[in-house]
């Protein structure tokens, strides 16, 4: 049975800690298939193995069975072909670089000159409301900000894979809205497979195609489900009484023993 | 301001020791009658210390890097390094007064004495750097040169910083010690061997507090830079992520085991092979075979290992004492200057004049204060290791991010709990760091001690076989405080792994 590349793919992947005497499996049996230009919301507790799954994706993390290809290629060639892009849930900036600085640090990794990308890398920090703020270091700098220049940093190579892990979680949810609404946006543009790790529920509905739900203990993917909602999405849809639905729905897989 | 006040009438009075301490004034009085001289020789040190620093932090920080790209090579070369530092001056400098020439050996020591320290604080840098920041990388496919040149070298820079202030004072030390070895008309250390004959302590303090405020100045330079861009550099959030061992059981054990010999014949090796390099005859230069047929095979050997052995009971104890002290005394002082910075700053001065003073003088005016019994040697121990100890710890404490204090005082801690909750086990890898480099420290300030005063151990041991020309004994004795400087470091370094691993931290090299 051909099986069409996809963007991300996840298969029978497990892993296992070991440490300090204890025995932790992190992800056991995981599968995920996230078809290229799709939208997956991984949610789940603490501990369920999103965050150790996306980094196995991303191949900072070792995996001890299974297989895992990002748009047919391994993990390592993948990030190393610069077709990744990333936000962590701690901004990792680079305490000593300005904003714009930092928005560029994926080029230099990649080999590109920042210089041929000043347009779009003034356009990315426009976009997340901090225009004005191109030269300012780090630590002058709120929680908030600082995730919104991660955010910018992750799209600066245009990535066709793009990985997030809780990247709106230091932000109020004004702002975190209006992110959403503006990530939908962006992603619509650039047709990338996205990636999305998140503990917010009606976030994950609001911009994914299928959500999948976690575990812990050990980590392991209960249940998937795809989301109906027509795109693009408005920001009305919050208000909708199927959203609702959908949100109370997963809220219970999430919550089942 | 209160300080000097004191000190003027203290001195005034000779309350001290009969005029050991004389008032501040007459120490300027003599400071200005003696003018005319100082320029020389103050320029002949400063030359000599300053291309010592100079070339010694170049290839200081040049060897931190390459001894973090390669885990082994820093396996290698760690018989090299500590060796290099643990080398008692006392001992090198004649030995490099006969085997080098004109400005050589003071510049040759002074670089010695600066780069261990740069070395260790550039190595520390680059092992302490933000893991989070490596990912980041390493998700868009960088690999490690990438990670070097992007996150630690920069994020490496405190810490190099930290380490350039506390060797600035070594190559002054390093550049004065090396004119006691002989040779030189001109050089604060000369001018001071000189004057010691005159009993006239005005003018050793004289210059004891020019070399001081040398030494001082080159601190302050450092200090200052380092305040500037220590501000842009201190990460925002702690990171907890225990890093992974860069290959560290990569090689099988018999490699391994190949390694440790590499490690520990390669400053035999070097020792031997700078003798043959300098081509100075055997009757001087006594190569490892030379000094191992010293001790073992000649008629001679069972005195000269009688008299090792009395020295080393004599020297070992009151290292041992001083160096702990030394090292509680920084680390007390270390927390005080997040409690109470204020007064570390009127500290620093303090002991920095302890620390810079040529021991040489040092001694002579402690002994005639506390007579020539084991205070004397150890107060010269403890001083000689608590300022570098002391700057390492305080920079290990200042690295703590401010969300990670601000976590404890948001639920009312008091400063003295965040210190305890979070400063100090943030500040453990520096004082395993600091341990290690004071242990040489205080072998040496003892051995000083015991060369000028104490008539006991290694130190006296040393001085009287330069008096008899038992050149044999000179290198042996030499050799013997290297290998013993050795064997402690590694010792604290297991003890360093295994409570570090413990507790999830980082280790350091």
């Amino acid at each position: 049975m051909p099986r069409q590349p996809a963007g991300i793919s996840l298969r029978a992947v497990g892993k296992t800690y070991r440490g300090r005497g204890k025995t932790v499996e992190a992800l056991k049996d995981m599968n995920l298939e996230c078809s290229p230009g799709s939208f997956t919301a991984l949610i789940g507790p603490s501990g369920c193995g999103k965050s150790t799954a996306m980094r196995v994706a991303l191949g900072l993390e070792s995996f001890d069975s299974g297989e895992v290809l990002i748009s047919g290629q391994t993990p390592a060639q993948a990030t190393a072909s610069g077709i990744t892009g990333v936000a962590f849930q701690d901004a990792a900036l680079l305490p000593w670089r300005s904003v714009a600085k930092n928005v560029a640090l994926p080029l230099e990794v990649l080999g590109r000159d920042p210089s041929k990308y000043s347009v779009e890398i003034a356009q990315l920090i426009e976009l997340v409301g901090l225009k004005g703020y191109e030269n300012a270091l780090p630590g002058e700098l709120s929680g908030g900000m600082r995730q919104r220049v991660s955010i910018a940093r992750s799209l600066i190579t245009s990535p066709k894979v793009l990985f997030m892990d809780e990247p709106f979680g230091a932000l109020d949810q004004i702002r975190r809205r209006q992110m959403n609404v503006e990530l939908q946006r962006i992603w619509s543009e650039t047709k990338s497979t996205a990636l999305l790790v998140t503990h917010g529920i009606d976030e994950a509905i609001f911009l994914a195609d299928q959500v999948v739900v976690m575990h812990a203990d050990p980590g392991r993917v209960v249940d998937i489900i795809d989301v109906p909602f027509a795109r693009p999405r408005h920001p009305d849809l919050f208000s909708n009484p199927e959203f609702h639905a959908l949100t109370d729905r997963i809220s219970m897989v999430l919550h089942e023993a | 301001m209160i300080l000097i006040i004191v000190w003027e009438i203290v001195g005034r009075m000779d309350w001290i020791a009969g005029g050991a301490l004389p008032g501040i004034s007459e120490i300027l009085i003599r400071l200005w009658i003696d003018r005319g001289d100082y320029p020389g020789h103050i320029g002949a040190t400063v030359y000599a210390s300053g291309l010592g620093f100079l070339i010694g932090n170049v290839l200081a920080i040049a060897a931190g890097i390459a001894f973090i790209l390669s885990p082994t090579l820093l396996r290698l070369m760690r018989g090299v390094n500590i060796a290099i530092f643990a080398l008692p001056p006392i001992a090198i400098a004649p030995i490099l007064v006969l085997t080098l020439s004109g400005m050589a050996p003071r510049v040759t020591l002074a670089a010695l004495g600066v780069y261990f320290v740069t070395m260790s604080a550039t190595v520390i840098g680059l092992s302490q750097y933000d893991t989070r920041s490596a990912d980041l990388v390493r998700a868009y496919g960088g690999g490690n040169w990438l990670i070097l040149k992007l996150v630690r070298i920069r994020g490496a820079i405190p810490d190099i910083l930290s380490g350039l202030r506390i060797a600035a004072p070594n190559a002054v030390l390093g550049a004065i010690l090396a004119e006691f070895g002989g040779g030189g008309r001109w050089g604060l250390g000369t001018y001071l061997l000189g004057s010691l004959g005159r009993g006239d302590p005005a003018r050793l303090w004289g210059i004891g507090l020019v070399a001081t405020l040398i030494a001082g100045l080159s601190y302050a330079i450092f200090a200052v830079i380092s305040t500037r861009i220590s501000g842009s550099t201190r990460s925002v959030t702690l990171n907890t992520a225990i890093p992974s061992s860069q290959g560290e059981n990569a090689y099988g054990r018999p490699i391994q085991a190949l390694i440790l010999c590499g490690t520990i014949t390669l400053p035999f090796v070097l020792w031997w092979a700078f003798i043959k390099l300098t081509g100075v005859p055997d009757l001087i230069a006594k190569t490892p075979y030379g000094v191992f047929e010293y001790l073992f095979l000649k008629d001679t050997s069972v005195i000269a290992r009688g008299k090792l052995m009395a020295a080393l009971g004599q020297t070992l104890p009151i290292a041992a004492f001083g160096m702990i002290a030394g090292l509680a005394f920084a680390f007390l002082l270390a927390i005080s200057s997040r409690l109470f910075p204020g007064f570390i700053k009127g500290f620093i001065p303090v002991a920095l004049v302890t620390q810079t003073m040529p021991l040489v003088a040092l001694t002579p005016l402690l002994v005639l204060i506390l007579g020539r019994g084991y205070s004397v040697t150890l107060w010269i121990t403890i001083s000689v290791t608590f300022f570098p100890a002391f700057v390492l710890l305080v920079q290990g404490i200042q690295r703590v991010p401010q969300s990670v204090l601000d976590l404890p005082r948001a639920y009312g801690a008091s400063a003295w709990t965040e210190m305890r909750i979070v400063s100090i086990p943030a500040a453990l890898p520096y004082l395993f760091a600091a341990t290690r480099l004071t242990v040489p420290r205080a072998l040496l300030g003892v051995m000083i001690a015991e060369w000028l005063a104490t008539g006991t151990g290694l130190g006296n041991l040393l001085n009287r076989s330069r008096g008899y020309l038992d050149y044999s004994m000179i290198w042996t004795v030499a050799a013997v405080s290297v290998l013993l400087s050795v064997a402690i470091y590694y010792l604290v370094l297991i003890v360093e792994r295994r409570t570090l691993v413990r507790l999830g931290m980082q280790n350091v090299e």
